[in-house]
């Protein structure tokens, strides 16, 4: 079978990234990491700024091009080019396919980046109205559905600007959820927040995990990601330095550097 | 073509110097003006505020046309007799009336953009209200307005075309001059705004100069 | 000053305001559909989009509307072919002339005013969208241009106000506007206080009316009154043409 990968079998769904490396402003981010997200699977990722995760998670929906590496969303591979030794960029080579890929990856980004001119339900219903040709009221209708979801039933009509920074990272998660995807990126959600508006974000974030979502959470929230993670990661340089299950990430460490990253967020 | 050459360097040497007299005394008005919008008394304050939104809100044609008529027409009136205004002359105050309003503006925005701590600093140093203004407030200004003000130095250079309306030989004359006796009128307004293209480059590379060297470091 | 003769030159100026306005919002018009792909061209990186774009800009920007209107009214008949082609009877016509001159002259300061609007949209807007799978034409019209055009909004009104104004040049190729009807009027009359006034006065309620449109568009557009203050309102500031 001419191309297949190295691995035996690719998951229909969840992501795989393999041997994924990035340099970025003269900086190897990625040096030929492999990740894995299998469907239902809560992983964090963990580490010290400048470790490589959020570039990472970047990656996963091609935000970031990788250099090089192959990825996988849903048992589709994605078609990128890779950068050349010349240091010509990496490319992507199917612009619909990646359209397509990042409809069924949702993703939340730190500084929630919600659009300034539409209301919190427009933000809400301007992907499905778009990419999924959803009539106004069918949409109207799931964008209500999904702000309730995140606690913000009476925020419909309101602009992010009159929102609060908790309020609106909520926004940005019902706009998430709202294209109905299968698998959801945090990238650090809750660091731009003031400390007092981090428990309604993380307690969205918990109630979502319950459902037996698949998330990848790049997080500081040590406490969070040790409760509601199925899975756990620890970035070092632009590797994966452990992985295990929470209780042992957390309670055993084996490597020196994950240890003393835990004891100095403790 | 080569007879206007010289007829093209006496034009450009008028509109230069119409630009330049402009821009100076109207730089001066706009100075006075922003003072008079700032000061505490309400009716200067407020006069100025007139001057200002009325020019700003007619076309410079209409304000070159009315002081060239209306100052023919005042003029006449005095003397007696049919006496035409000097073009140049009411190129130079219709110009600067006009760029002093807009001056104004700028000026007035870029003290009001002062941070009002910097002032007070200057007080509790000990300054005189006066020095405080000199070596204060018109410094930054000054530098803070460049850009806005090399913006509008530009729209004068090109407004000075409007002068030829009314007679003024400049560039914008002489090309129409030769427009019609050598029947190519393309050829010479093409020439005309070549000439124009380098008076307004060399006023944005002067400008742009001046900005470099009044920067600030780190801002 | 004769109170009356500046009523009823008023009046009779007043006849030119529909031809003003016409050639006002006709250039406006086309000034803009020619200014938003330009602006995107030229908020491009790619040099060969974007450096085109600038030299048209930087020439339009930097000559008087003056001569362009001449080199389009009485220059482009110099060249044979463009005489004896369909385009003529158009561009024979005072009225097509100033039309052509103003959307070009206008498309130019349009463009820059919307290239520095969408270079300010911060990129997190644009990685949201993408994010949600909206291809690169559904990101443009859904989120750069909108938010970029509320950030110029104030420049823009200026523009608005500055054409407005660019208009009257239109007295100088036989056009019966309002200057060009109050310059008739002078040389039948030779009153030019009140004539000249008169005009100046239709002039102002005209960039009046124009400035408070502009504020009310830009308090709708920003859902209620914002929280933070914008420092600059819509004013009649500089972008002047001439």
């Amino acid at each position: 079978m001419p191309g297949a990968p190295k691995v035996q079998q690719i998951p229909m769904h969840g992501i795989r990234a393999e041997r994924i490396e990035k340099r970025l402003g003269g900086n190897d981010v990625l040096r030929g990491m492999d990740i894995d997200v299998r469907p239902g699977e809560i992983l964090s990722i963990l580490g010290s700024s400048g470790s490589g995760k959020s570039t990472l998670l970047r990656c996963l929906n091609l935000l970031t091009i990788p250099d090089r590496g192959d990825i996988w969303i849903h048992g589709e591979k994605l078609a990128i080019r890779a950068a050349s030794q010349h240091g010509g960029p990496a490319a992507i080579l199917d612009q619909r396919q990646v359209r397509k890929a990042r409809a069924s990856v949702g993703m939340v980004f730190q500084s929630f980046n919600l659009w300034p001119h539409k209301t919190a339900l427009e933000n809400v219903t301007e992907g499905p109205v778009l990419i999924k040709g959803l009539r106004r009221n069918a949409a109207a209708d799931l964008g209500h559905h999904y702000l309730a979801k995140v606690g913000l039933s009476g925020k419909a009509d309101s602009y992010p600007h009159h929102l609060s920074g908790g309020q609106q990272q909520r926004v940005a998660i019902a706009r998430a959820l709202a294209m109905e995807p299968r698998v959801l990126l945090f990238d650090e959600p809750t660091s731009a927040l003031d400390p007092e508006l981090v428990g309604e974000v993380l307690r969205v974030m918990a109630a979502l995990a319950g459902e037996g979502r698949t998330m990848v959470i790049v997080t500081h929230e040590m406490a969070f990601a040790r409760e509601v993670s199925t899975r756990a990661a620890f970035m070092h340089r632009g590797l994966i330095e452990e992985e295990s299950p929470p209780r042992q990430f957390f309670f055993s460490p084996v490597s020196s550097r994950l240890r003393g990253f835990l004891a100095s967020h403790r | 073509m080569d007879g206007f050459a010289v007829q093209f360097v006496s034009g450009l040497k008028t509109t230069v110097l119409l630009a330049l007299v402009s821009g100076v005394l109207g730089m001066a008005l706009g100075l006075l003006a922003a003072a008079g919008r700032l000061s505490r008394w309400r009716a200067v304050s407020l006069l100025v505020g007139f001057y200002t939104t009325i020019i700003r809100g007619v076309p410079e044609l209409i304000i070159i046309l009315l002081i060239y008529f209306g100052g023919t027409v005042a003029i006449s009136a005095f003397f007696g007799r049919y006496v035409e205004v000097n073009a140049f002359l009411a190129g130079v105050v219709s110009l600067t009336v006009v760029f002093g309003a807009y001056a104004a503006e700028i000026f007035r925005g870029a003290v009001l953009s002062i941070p009002a701590g910097q002032i007070e600093a200057a007080r509790s140093l000990g300054l005189h209200p006066w020095q405080t203004w000199l070596l204060v407030i018109l410094p930054q200004m000054l530098r803070i307005a460049l850009p806005a003000l090399a913006n509008q130095s530009i729209s004068l250079v090109k407004e000075t075309s409007l002068i030829s309306i009314v007679g003024l030989t400049d560039i914008m004359r002489v090309a129409a001059i030769g427009a019609g006796s050598l029947r190519a009128p393309l050829t010479f307004y093409l020439a005309a705004s070549a000439l124009y293209l380098a008076l307004t480059s060399l006023a944005l590379l002067i400008f742009n100069r001046l900005e470099r060297h009044f920067a600030v470091p780190g801002r | 000053m004769d109170i009356s003769l500046l009523l009823t030159s008023t009046l009779t100026l007043a006849g030119g305001i529909p031809l003003t306005l016409l050639l006002t919002f006709a250039s406006l018009l086309a000034g803009l559909v020619l200014a938003v792909p330009l602006a995107f061209m030229r908020a491009s990186s790619c040099k060969w989009l974007s450096l085109p774009v600038l030299a048209y800009t930087y020439v339009l920007r930097g000559t008087p509307l003056l001569v362009q209107l001449f080199i389009i009214y009485y220059g482009l008949g110099q060249i044979s072919a463009i005489r004896s082609s369909v385009l003529w009877v158009l561009l024979r016509d005072p009225f097509w002339c100033c039309l052509l001159a103003f959307s070009l002259n206008g498309a130019a300061y349009t463009t820059e005013i919307f290239r520095g609007g969408i270079q300010a949209v911060s990129n997190g807007m644009i990685e949201a969208a993408q994010a949600v799978g909206m291809s690169p034409l559904q990101i443009k019209r859904r989120i750069i241009f909108p938010i970029a055009f509320r950030s110029v909004l104030p420049s823009y009104a200026n523009e608005v106000i500055s054409l407005v104004k660019a208009t009257s040049l239109a007295s100088t190729v036989t056009l019966l506007e309002i200057t060009g009807l109050s310059r008739k009027l002078v040389s039948e009359t030779f009153a030019p206080y009140e004539i000249f006034i008169a005009a100046g006065v239709l002039y102002l309620g005209l960039t009046f009316l124009l400035t408070g449109f502009f504020h009310l568009l830009e308090t709708r557009l920003n859902g209620a009154p914002r929280a933070e203050a914008r420092p600059h309102r819509v004013d009649l500031q500089q972008v002047a043409h001439e």
